[in-house]
């Protein structure tokens, strides 16, 4: 891989190199085991909860969180950025291609962890199938807008870790149920919209359309606002 | 290499340039340019060498003024890298990479037509076949120079910026970087190298850019500037077997205009650095005194380059 696509090799390694690598694959592991602890107790009609609550609203953001801050984040950190940026051709191409590593790590755990949950239950809960897809198609969608718009931000905060968090638990989680206007702004909601639109139920998230506006504002925003961060960054530090 | 208007020919032309960070100048009104054969930039830590590299290697904006590198604006301008090969001084490289991958990696990025032969060839002139399917973290302080040598080397650049390259060498391998540049210059490469030690500074460069506090404090051939250094009078602390008799016996040299004897040594004053570094051993041999220290007292770079920018 180094041969031919050297960013997207680099990227790859230095996340799967690590510790939380196998920290994230057990996140991503929790809904499958507590639907597997349900289904072994006898109760299979959760499911839609876990598909709601733990993986689109915690582990999906989570691994996005860890997987798009360090994707960039780390290198502009330790300097080794350098290696990309002293080389020729355009510095949109060194964002797209750790946007894409940063993405497809995300959905690489939480799709096959969506899908798996819905299998469990799947031979006594023939319903959970439309949910199950629908989720998985939100969750690769979601995961995309997530790891990018934490990607981004990386590149313009080496705090990029406590305020995507931030950004999860208080304004998703907290102001998005006390003040709803700021839903509109939520990745979160955008991505359940976007399950709900794809069952065709009408829950109280946002609308198909707004939904689908939303996560493509935030990925085509984040790749523009990145490059533009990237074309522009200077090496700091020395004397 | 000039300090005057920057030649249009020169590999690396820095015009009039500054950088300030808010109220602080980092470096302030820099103009020179440089051409092929080894060029070092010596300052002690915290003139600003690095920031003026960086801004050479398009890695920071200049506040003011503007460099050239190959006649193409090294700020934004990506294709420069094409003709430029930088060492960076921090450390850090990919841990997870070995030597090999690291420097394929980089000849990938510069679009090479066969990176691995050119990675090959690269890992060769620096030496570290034997240990380039080793991780790169499992590399000494030298090897990991050396592999972001053989990174920069890739593409066979014209121009080379290394910024103290030196840094974490034992002797050995600080030669076989001494030889490696020497021979880069003997191809009629650009080789620009920044240092805190006159002495790395010394045995490479022909000519030296001398910044000190963020401005240029003397820039010419090594000779002119090495004698401006060395004209200036040395402080030696000395101590030995027999103090008293080495007093007398240096202060038969020309070279010392000085001695003081204390408690705790000699204090020697001497004109010419060369010749008492030459004679103190003689004079130990021929008189069966031993040495037990010889330190200088005022030969911190900062002294140096005061006195430079002072005289």
């Amino acid at each position: 891989m180094i041969h031919r696509m050297p960013v997207v090799a680099i990227t790859l390694r230095s996340l799967l190199d690590r510790r939380r690598f196998w920290l994230m694959l057990l996140l991503a592991a929790v809904p499958v085991a507590i639907t597997l602890l349900g289904r072994v107790l006898g109760d299979v009609t959760f499911s839609q909860i876990v598909f709601d609550r733990l993986v689109i609203q915690t582990v999906l953001p989570l691994i996005a969180l860890v997987f798009g801050t360090g994707a960039l984040g780390a290198e502009l950190e330790d300097g080794t950025i350098v290696y990309l940026l002293a080389k020729p051709g355009r510095r949109f191409r060194i964002v797209l291609a750790k946007a894409a590593v940063a993405a497809g790590l995300t959905i690489a755990l939480v799709l096959p962890a969506t899908l798996l949950t819905g299998l469990i239950v799947a031979t006594d809960a023939p319903d959970i199938v439309v949910p199950t897809v629908a989720y998985a198609l939100a969750a690769v969608a979601g995961g995309t807008a997530y790891a990018l718009g934490f990607l981004t931000l990386s590149s313009i905060t080496s705090r990029a870790l406590s305020i995507g968090l931030g950004y999860v638990l208080l304004w998703e989680g907290v102001l998005a149920g006390l003040l709803p206007g700021t839903q509109t702004f939520s990745i979160r909601q955008a991505t359940l919209g976007l399950a709900d639109a794809l069952q065709g139920v009408d829950g109280e998230t946002l609308d198909a359309g707004t939904s689908v506006t939303v996560l493509v504002v935030v990925i085509l925003g984040s790749l523009a606002l990145g490059s533009w961060r990237m074309s522009r960054y200077q090496l700091r530090g020395g004397d | 290499m000039t300090t005057e208007a920057p030649s249009q020919a020169a590999a690396i032309s820095v015009e009039h340039v500054s950088r300030w960070y808010g109220n602080v100048v980092a470096v302030n009104d820099v103009s020179f340019s440089v051409g092929p054969g080894v060029t070092g930039l010596l300052g002690p830590n915290g003139a600003g060498k690095t920031t003026l590299l960086h801004m050479i290697a398009g890695l920071l904006a200049p506040s003011a003024g503007e460099v050239r590198v190959e006649g193409r604006p090294a700020w934004r301008d990506s294709e420069m890298y094409r003709h430029v090969g930088l060492v960076p001084e921090r450390e850090t490289v990919y841990p997870f990479l070995t030597g090999r991958e690291f420097a394929i990696a980089n000849a990938r990025q510069q679009g090479l037509a066969d990176p691995g032969a050119a990675a090959e060839r690269a890992i060769a002139l620096v030496e570290l076949g034997d240990a380039a399917d080793r991780r790169v973290g499992t590399y000494s302080k030298g090897m990991r120079q050396r592999i972001k040598m053989a990174a920069a080397l890739v593409h066979e650049p014209p121009v080379l910026i290394l910024d103290e390259p030196f840094n974490g060498m034992d002797p050995r391998q600080r030669l076989h970087m001494f030889e490696l540049l020497r021979r880069m210059a003997e191809q009629g490469r650009t080789v620009l190298l920044s240092s805190h030690i006159l002495e790395e500074v010394e045995r490479m460069a022909e000519s030296v850019l001398v910044i000190y506090a963020g401005r240029l404090a003397a820039a010419g051939d090594f000779r002119s500037i090495r004698r401006l250094m060395t004209d200036r009078p040395h402080v030696f602390h000395v101590r030995s077997t027999d103090d008293r008799r080495l007093a007398s016996e240096l202060l038969r040299l020309d070279c010392v205009f000085g001695v003081e004897l204390d408690a705790k040594g000699l204090t020697v004053r001497t004109a010419d650095l060369g010749q008492l570094t030459r004679h103190l051993p003689r004079i130990a041999k021929d008189t069966g005194i031993s040495l037990r220290e010889l330190r200088p007292t005022d030969d911190s770079l900062e002294s140096v380059f005061a006195y430079l920018v002072g005289r």
